[in-house]
């Protein structure tokens, strides 16, 4: 199963610790690796179809990149392939343009049903694998909202709703993180995220992970989908949750 | 009646083309006016208990500012003669450190008994005036319910401070409150007017509490519902991230 990271903070941070941390914790993922992260409001993403982590070793860009990303919001994935081909375009995270800004997107689990889905305006042409396909269902669920809801459609709601909808209607395992960078959204409704707040022992800002015991011996609390709800669904700005609802 | 000006932005951005036109249009209020902004993660204020608007020209320093300061997130306040201030420090916004943020806040409004409210934390807000204890005991709220359960939802926490002080000062508000990444903006009574800019001027929310608007543009009208307890808006950057009313949250 692929893990994700993600770090957000009020400022700019780099996650030297925790990333490396996370590779090594997440060794099983043997399928590539990716990290994303904006500047300026660009989305860029770095990735590979190599392990992050091999016999006691970092991908060497892997442990570059972790020492010199700098952003509000990195989010990383280590992949192990459940869906579409092992190669660089099929690693997370994915980069999608939407209401004039730049969407990053990584997604953890198995949801084969989606692989059929077809969006007329969002397409990720070269990646053929349930992930991908989340991440133009999404983009289209939140666009349909804009249109429904006219003059002020809030961002949460559609999020909210079009991620409940996507368990309805193309049933999976679905763990995703999904930033524009001006906020973080993080849905699960399988597995667990585990969040840590100020760090004594890696960075600061907010900290969160699928791991399941975290990337430290500090005290992680987690979040996971409550029982009859469809999903988990977060609003992330830097070190707080802002909003949070179970669906 | 005072009046209110935000933005927020996904970049540091500058409100040059709606700050003076906001003054402009809020020239009835004659007892001083404030800017506020972050830079690096800290409030800055810039007020004065000076007209903004004399002799048929926005107040110089005003004009200046409005052109300098750039930040994601700028709140402005004009005040009236009601607003009971006359000195600079009277003036909105006030800022107050809490919950590892800076926070800024400004208000419009009339409200009974919160000019008696007694903080529990420290820093007081040194001035005499209600707006200050409004913005008191919305953090001593905020405080109650996250200190100790730092991973609770900080938009709920809003939702409830704003119906306990519903609950306990009835009245009129209409306010922002805003730390360096998200804005709240709640108002029970008038409304605030909502632009969505493109990309191409900057891709940030204004909102003002100017009834027109500040511009040609389609401003949308954000009112209380009549008997609700009001409408909260939450903005992060260029997006509304949530916008409803307290009674209803969906945010609890």
């Amino acid at each position: 199963m692929c893990d994700l990271f993600a770090l957000s903070a009020a400022t700019n941070y780099s996650a030297p610790r925790s990333l490396p941390i996370f590779a090594a914790k997440a060794g099983r993922n043997l399928d590539g690796w990716g990290i994303g992260f904006f500047r300026k409001n660009r989305a860029y993403v770095e990735k590979s179809a190599d392990r992050a982590y091999h016999e006691g070793r970092f991908h060497d860009s892997f442990q570059r990149l972790a020492r010199v990303v700098s952003s509000k919001f990195i989010v990383a994935h280590v992949r192990l392939r459940t869906s579409g081909p092992i190669d660089e375009c099929h690693a997370h995270p994915f980069i999608l343009q939407f209401r004039e800004q730049d969407w990053i997107f990584a997604h953890n689990g198995k949801a084969p049903a989606i692989e059929a889905y077809r969006s007329d305006k969002f397409r990720l042409e070269d990646a053929v694998s349930d992930s991908a396909r989340t991440f133009e269902y999404l983009l289209d669920g939140i666009a349909a909202r804009d249109t429904e809801s006219g003059d002020a459609p809030s961002l949460f709601r559609a999020v909210a709703d079009t991620s409940r909808r996507l368990v309805e209607e193309y049933p999976g395992n679905y763990n995703y993180l999904l930033t524009n960078g001006s906020v973080l959204f993080a849905f699960s409704n399988h597995r667990q995220f585990l969040l840590l707040k100020g760090s004594k022992q890696l960075e600061g800002g907010l900290l969160l992970t699928t791991l399941e015991h975290g990337l430290s011996e500090e005290s992680w609390t987690r979040f996971a989908k409550e029982k009859e709800s469809a999903g988990v669904l977060m609003a992330i700005l830097g070190s707080d949750i802002l909003l949070k609802e179970n669906l | 009646m005072c009046d209110i000006f935000a933005l927020s932005a996904g970049v540091n951005y500058t409100a040059q083309q709606y700050l003076p036109i906001f003054a402009e249009k809020s020239k009835r209020n004659m007892s001083g006016w404030g800017i506020g902004f972050f830079r690096d993660n800290e409030a800055f204020i810039e007020k004065s208990a000076e007209k903004v608007y004399d002799g048929e020209q926005v107040h110089e320093s005003f004009q200046r500012l409005a052109r300098v300061v750039d930040s994601r997130i700028i709140v402005s306040h004009i005040s009236c003669p009601l607003s009971g201030g006359r000195h600079t420090a009277h003036n909105h916004p006030f800022s107050l450190s809490f919950l590892d943020h800076v926070w800024l806040f400004v208000h419009v409004g009339l409200i009974d008994g919160i000019a008696d409210y007694m903080t529990t934390n420290e820093p007081k807000i040194d001035v005499d005036v209600y707006p200050a204890r409004v913005f008191e005991y919305l953090r001593d709220q905020l405080m109650s319910y996250l200190r100790y359960t730092p991973y609770g939802s900080l938009g709920a926490s809003v939702v409830k401070a704003i119906r306990n002080m519903l609950a306990e000062y009835p009245g009129r508000y209409a306010f922002v409150l805003a730390n360096e990444s998200v804005l709240f903006a709640f108002c029970n009574f008038r409304q605030f007017m909502l632009l969505r800019e493109s990309a191409s001027f900057g891709n940030s929310l204004v909102l003002t509490s100017i009834k027109e608007g500040l511009s040609d543009n389609e401003w949308i009208s954000i009112s209380p519902e009549p008997d609700t307890l009001g409408k909260l808006l939450v903005a992060a950057g260029p997006d509304v991230l949530y916008l409803g009313d307290v009674a209803h949250g969906s945010l609890l």
